[in-house]
């Protein structure tokens, strides 16, 4: 019997309306299957962040259905179990933030075993285990007692990696992890996002970072006005675009 | 020298730096003396002041014990009192933010009569009109209603002072935790927290940090207002010192000691305050 086994992530025919007017996502398919790498590109404005907020419901979408790990949730429902199954998307989901969103009273290790301890009720000692060794994939063991306020950026922002990594999820989102650092701080980051893929880890990642999209990504979409313009291999996509505005759109960023 | 090459300076800071420097360092310093001086000459100010109005300070030695001996009644009534508003606050500032429209209103309703009505006429209500709600409500058939609600002065005084500074605590709170950055509530949501745990957990531990400098103020200000429950008779700091002062024509001295008291005990409340603020400060960038 062939069994063809599910996408991770499948987002199907997802809108996202502000207000009453602003049309931000028009209608968006994304499959992303497991292991992958998938790099989202786009001019601001063209609804990136929206789209990745949508997969882990810190955004209603308007219409549409998500689903993670084979947890399917439509857009307007309402019943109790739609908010539990939120929730179990959310646990199988890691999000990176622009601005890290770190949690500025608790100590890196603190942050580190919040979400194994608090949401998955984990016993502290087994989560600080695992906690240490996440902090040490990341290069930082020696900072597991300072406060966020006292790191730079780049740690800061793999402190948070870690503390996604921390709920083992199946999926990573990022969301222009290295848009607010300063340019000697972005290597590491995304360094430790490389290492992340080759681990086999499903990555939905927004980011301007070239390199990543080009060496790491195993497909990199094109978002135009809430719309797919174009998709494909790194390679077709930095080398062979077809659409105009995808051209466009290269020419201002390289 | 060879052209071409930036020469490069050698040595340690230059002596005339360090002459600013210690310029910098005499100003504190004098700064900090002056300061003393004038913190010493208003103190000699206040005692000349007492010395010249002619104070009769064996007569305030002498009734000092008895009029301390009202403070524990001021420290209960102000420390259950500002339990109970803490209780309220937090209470009423997540009613405030609710989506429960009944809720809401509730909590909203609550800020606005007590903030909108006089405490002394609070005080009054709970001491003497609840008894008479509760003859009413006996009247309809609630059996012990009325015995229930005619409170003694020092629960009276509790519930009304608690009542009323949890309405302007309420506003503290909710400002609090709406001063907590919207990245944060995302972070805790998506790790996969409730609602109930983002609050515990992210957002109040950090409001906590907000809101203690206008929560000690409002205490403060309790301490003081607790002496509104001399107004049902009981034997608190103010009430002493005011009952003592008339019976033997001595107001003055009477006054100015139960003034003196009061304040010590904000002096030590302030104190107080500081250090848990520096205790609650742990997480920030020390400069």
């Amino acid at each position: 019997m062939k069994k063809k086994s599910n996408p991770m992530v499948k987002v199907t025919n997802i809108h996202k309306v502000f207000g009453k007017k602003l049309h931000v996502l028009r209608g968006i398919d994304l499959e992303v299957n497991k292991g992958e790498t998938v790099v989202i590109l786009g001019a601001s404005g063209s609804g990136k962040s929206t789209l990745l907020r949508c997969i882990n419901f810190l955004e209603e979408p308007t219409a549409g259905t998500v689903e993670v790990d084979n947890i399917a949730v439509t857009a307007g429902g309402d019943d109790k179990n739609r908010t539990s199954q939120i929730l179990d998307i959310r646990k199988k989901t890691g999000m990176c933030f622009q601005a890290f969103n770190l949690f500025p009273h608790m100590t890196v290790l603190e942050n580190v075993i919040e979400g194994p301890v608090t949401v998955l009720g984990q016993r502290k000692q087994e989560a600080v285990l695992y906690a240490q060794e996440l902090l040490d994939w990341v290069g930082l063991t020696e900072k597991r007692d300072e406060y966020p306020s006292r790191l730079s950026g780049g740690q800061q922002q793999r402190v948070a990696i870690s503390r996604s990594l921390a709920m083992k999820p199946k999926v990573m989102l990022f969301d222009e992890p290295t848009s607010a650092l300063d340019p000697e701080l972005v290597g590491e980051v995304v360094e430790v996002m490389e290492r992340l893929a080759k681990e086999g880890m499903t990555i939905i990642a927004v980011t301007h970072e070239l390199h990543f999209a080009r060496d790491v990504a195993d497909r990199v979409l094109i978002m135009d006005h809430g719309n797919w313009i174009e998709e494909g291999t790194p390679e077709k996509i930095f080398n062979n675009p077809e659409n105009k505005r995808t051209k466009q759109f290269l020419a201002h960023i390289l | 020298m060879n052209a071409g090459t930036i020469p490069t300076k050698k040595g340690g800071i230059p002596p005339e730096a360090n002459n600013v420097l210690n310029q910098i360092e005499n100003r504190k310093t004098l700064y900090r003396r002056k300061m003393i001086i004038a913190f010493i000459v208003l103190g000699l100010l206040l005692v000349a002041t007492l010395m010249v109005i002619k104070l009769d300070f064996k007569f305030m030695l002498k009734w000092l014990p008895f009029v301390l001996a009202g403070s524990g009644f001021t420290f209960l009534v102000a420390f259950l009192a500002i339990a109970l508003a803490c209780f309220l606050a937090v209470i009423g500032a997540l009613g405030r933010m609710s989506k429960n429209p009944f809720l809401n209103s509730f909590a909203t309703s609550y800020v606005s009569l007590i903030r909108g009505t006089p405490l002394l006429v609070q005080v009054y209500m709970w001491y003497l009109a609840l008894p008479q709600i509760g003859k009413a409500l006996e009247d309809l058939g609630i059996e012990g209603i009325q015995s229930l609600v005619t409170l003694p002065a020092v629960p009276a005084g509790i519930l009304a002072l608690g009542v009323c500074y949890g309405a302007y605590m309420t506003e503290t709170v909710r400002a609090g935790i709406q001063s907590i950055k919207l990245g944060q509530t995302e972070a805790a949501k998506a790790l996969g927290m409730t609602e109930a745990q983002t609050m515990k957990r992210v957002i109040f531990p950090q409001a906590l940090r907000v809101i203690i400098p206008p929560v000690s103020n409002e205490f403060i200000a309790m301490i003081k207002d607790s002496s509104l429950v001399s107004l049902m008779g009981v034997w608190e700091l103010s009430y002493r010192a005011i009952k003592v002062g008339r019976r033997h024509f001595q107001s003055l001295e009477m006054l100015i000691m139960v003034a003196l008291i009061y304040w010590a005990m904000c002096i030590l409340l302030q104190y107080a305050q500081e250090k848990l603020e520096a205790y609650m400060a742990r997480g920030d960038r020390r400069t």
